[in-house]
């Protein structure tokens, strides 16, 4: 068999590398910090959606729980100020809890009902946090949130290309702990649902506990996600920033990609966040330079018809390569070891070894 | 003593009765064929058996009980526990602002050490002026809800195919139900799951005892693919099998928990008669790993060929059962199943 080398770790040594080449723009940082940052949400959709088959419509929803439990308990104007790092951790419980606690009266449910009461979840969030204003600040957000500090050392928010870096960081954490998942007994039996519920369950499987546990470790990767969302702004945004479009870019970002795919995810985030990033962002000041100014022309802001474009992007995949850019793809990943094999495999990287 | 005692089975469903009040027994090591025509229920009977199907009447007895979650201790204080929690989050949900403001808002000083234990009081106090009818009562009602559902829900789970899995029933579908994505051996290992042990935390964490999991399994995974004649192409995906070796993968997926009773259903639908020869094969080498076996079968070479005893079901009713010779002695089977005129 021909050795491929992992896409995965060819998009961490490109992502490491690049900045070396883009060195001073501003919004090359901008895009990729928001690239990383949806990858993450993707990453928690993909288990949920691709891993496990259920179709989550309200992913945006557990960014906001995330951003806005990150907030409450980091900020200053609240007695708590964990700090950073815990802040993080405890945003990423807070959203498996929030995921526990849509999932347990819910994910006996399948197929397009779980899809509207997730939709419907993202809805209610969104007033939820609008309208506690006590609590969430309505729409002003909460800020101003704390930087990271490593051993004494913060960076600070104009410092972009550390925070590159930290982003970067964390998302291969999380990239790592989902690949160990899916390799494993519990990221098979997610897979195996997906497949054939029934034939699962007849294995031996509890089917609502396996979902649960998929639904709530996706919504915890996707809260880390939004807490990172608002720590980059230094503010959670006002609550519209996690409306129901954000929902569909992510689950965009997995349908470009391919679902069940953790490379996948991450080229998709590239391709759907940086067309929205960096190719809008370039066109708009293209027309900028052209002095078509947007309010004499509605079509002049790409901003109006961005999504007409995202749309577009995903007729093209599900159209030319349904299965994804890089879809889910079979290896010696899994335990794959010859029968007489005694001793287990030691130094396991992010690829699980495709020897 | 019988391994599987089936008693009185009935599976309606509105006014079709598919099986009607079917018994029988299944010793120990034994390879028992059930047959009859289309339609006479004998995969209702396999779905009412592996808990697909919860059976109107009847019972499934394995090893001398019936497998079902009986009511215990634990039920009891889970139901108590989400209705607590239940009561206390809408009570909470309903009066947030009030005691986030007397509780926080009302304590909190920038730069000043922040008085928990008053905000505790402060937030409690709030909690109890909140008048009976706007937030106990939906509390209270909430909170029974929650329980009630719990209550209902076990109900509705006392019996589940994955339960009934882990005690020791295994079985394969009549339209194979692979995991066609996954490769072979992830098949397999899907099979094996009930009797992995490795917990969430331990498969992120590749503790020691993930990687020594891994490896046995991995090895007992190729030690069933070459049970069943499959190890060569262990790691293509299930989905590229031609369909022979699907019912293989099949068989090698359900005895990978280490079943006591395997069921086949119609295992050689679909195969040529080199295929049902080596399948014959496979069924009786199954049963030496002493595994009992129950299959449902068309092919009556098959059945004749490796069945120790057979069941016959028509229209949902079981007339008859006994070893092979007897069966084809019996006129109301033979007319029922194999044609009035020529007998086998």
């Amino acid at each position: 068999m021909r050795a491929r080398v992992n896409p995965i770790l060819i998009f961490f040594a490109v992502a490491a590398a690049l900045p070396m080449f883009f060195g001073a723009t501003g919004l090359f940082y901008d895009a990729f910090q928001s690239i990383f940052v949806f990858a993450l949400v993707g990453l928690g959709l993909n288990i949920i959606t691709g891993f496990t088959g259920m179709l989550n419509l309200g992913m945006a929803a557990f960014m906001a729980i995330g951003a806005y439990g990150f907030a409450i308990l980091t900020c200053d104007i609240y007695p708590f100020q964990v700090g950073f790092w815990w802040g993080l951790l405890l945003s990423g419980a807070i959203g498996a809890l929030a995921g526990f606690l849509l999932g347990a009266p819910t994910l006996g449910l399948s197929g397009d009902y779980l899809a509207i009461v997730t939709m419907g979840f993202g809805e209610i969030t969104l007033d939820v946090l609008k309208n506690l204003e006590v609590i969430t600040k309505g729409t002003q957000g909460i800020n101003p949130l704390p930087r990271p500090t490593i051993g004494g050392w913060t960076i600070e928010l104009q410092d972009e290309r550390s925070w590159y870096y930290l982003l970067l960081l964390i998302l291969a954490v999380a990239v790592l702990l989902v690949r160990r998942l899916e390799r494993s007994r519990t990221g098979r039996a997610w897979l195996s649902i997906r497949e054939d519920a029934l034939a699962s369950q007849c294995m031996g499987i509890p089917p609502k506990r396996t979902r649960m546990i998929a639904f709530a470790t996706g919504s915890a990767v996707a809260a880390i996600g939004g807490a990172l969302f608002a720590a980059l702004l230094s503010s959670t945004g006002e609550p519209n920033s996690y409306d129901f479009q954000v929902s569909i870019l992510a689950l965009c970002i997995i349908i470009v990609g391919g679902m069940g795919s953790i490379a996948g995810t991450l080229v998709g985030a590239v391709v759907m966040v940086g067309m929205n990033a960096i190719v809008l962002v370039k066109l708009a000041d293209w027309f900028g330079s052209r002095e078509q100014s947007s309010s004499s022309n509605v079509l002049a802001s790409p901003n109006n018809w961005k999504y007409l474009i995202f749309g577009l992007a995903l007729i093209l995949v599900v159209r030319l390569k349904p299965e994804g850019l890089l879809p889910p793809r079979l290896e010696g990943g899994t335990p794959a070891l010859p029968p007489d094999a005694s001793k287990p495999k030691s130094g396991v990287s992010i690829g699980g070894g495709g020897a | 003593m019988s391994l599987l005692e089936v008693r009185d089975i009935t599976m309606r469903f509105g006014g079709l009765t598919a099986v009607d009040g079917v018994t029988f027994d299944v010793r120990q090591g034994e390879i028992l064929a059930v047959i009859g025509p289309n339609g006479a229920g004998k995969t209702t009977l396999f779905n009412a058996i592996t808990g697909v199907y919860e059976p109107t009447q009847g019972s499934v007895k394995f090893r001398g009980s019936q497998v079902r979650r009986n009511p215990d201790l634990q039920l009891v204080v889970r139901a108590a526990l989400v209705g607590i929690l239940g009561a206390i989050t809408t009570f909470v949900a309903l009066n947030v602002q009030e005691i986030w403001t007397a509780a926080i808002e009302a304590n909190y000083l920038l730069d000043t050490p922040f008085p928990w234990s008053k905000a505790l009081r402060d937030g409690w106090s709030t909690a109890r002026a909140v008048p009976l009818a706007w937030g106990v009562v939906p509390a209270v009602v909430g909170g029974m809800l929650g329980a009630a559902t719990v209550l209902a829900l076990w109900q509705r789970l006392r019996r589940t195919p994955d339960l009934i899995a882990r005690a020791g029933l295994a079985r394969t579908f009549q339209n194979i139900r692979l995991f066609t994505d996954l490769s072979l051996i992830e098949n397999v290992l899907v099979g094996m799951d009930s009797r992995l042990k490795c917990g969430y935390w331990t498969n992120v964490l590749r503790l020691p005892a993930f990687m020594r999991e891994r490896s046995q399994s991995a090895a007992e995974a190729m030690e069933l693919l070459a049970f069943v004649g499959l190890a060569d192409r262990a790691h293509a995906a299930a989905g590229s099998l031609p369909y022979g070796h699907r019912r293989r993968l099949e068989i090698a997926r359900a005895l990978a928990s280490q079943p006591a009773v395997l069921l086949l259903d119609e295992p050689a639908a679909g195969m040529n008669p080199s295929e049902v020869t080596s399948l014959m094969q496979l069924i009786r080498r199954v049963r030496d790993r002493g595994v009992t076996v129950i299959l449902i079968e068309h092919h009556m070479k098959l059945v004749m060929g490796i069945s120790d005893r057979i069941v016959v079901l028509q229209y949902g009713r079981k007339i008859g059962e006994g070893t092979p010779q007897e069966i084809q002695a019996d006129r109301r089977c033979i007319e029922a199943y194999l044609g009035a005129e020529d007998g086998l």
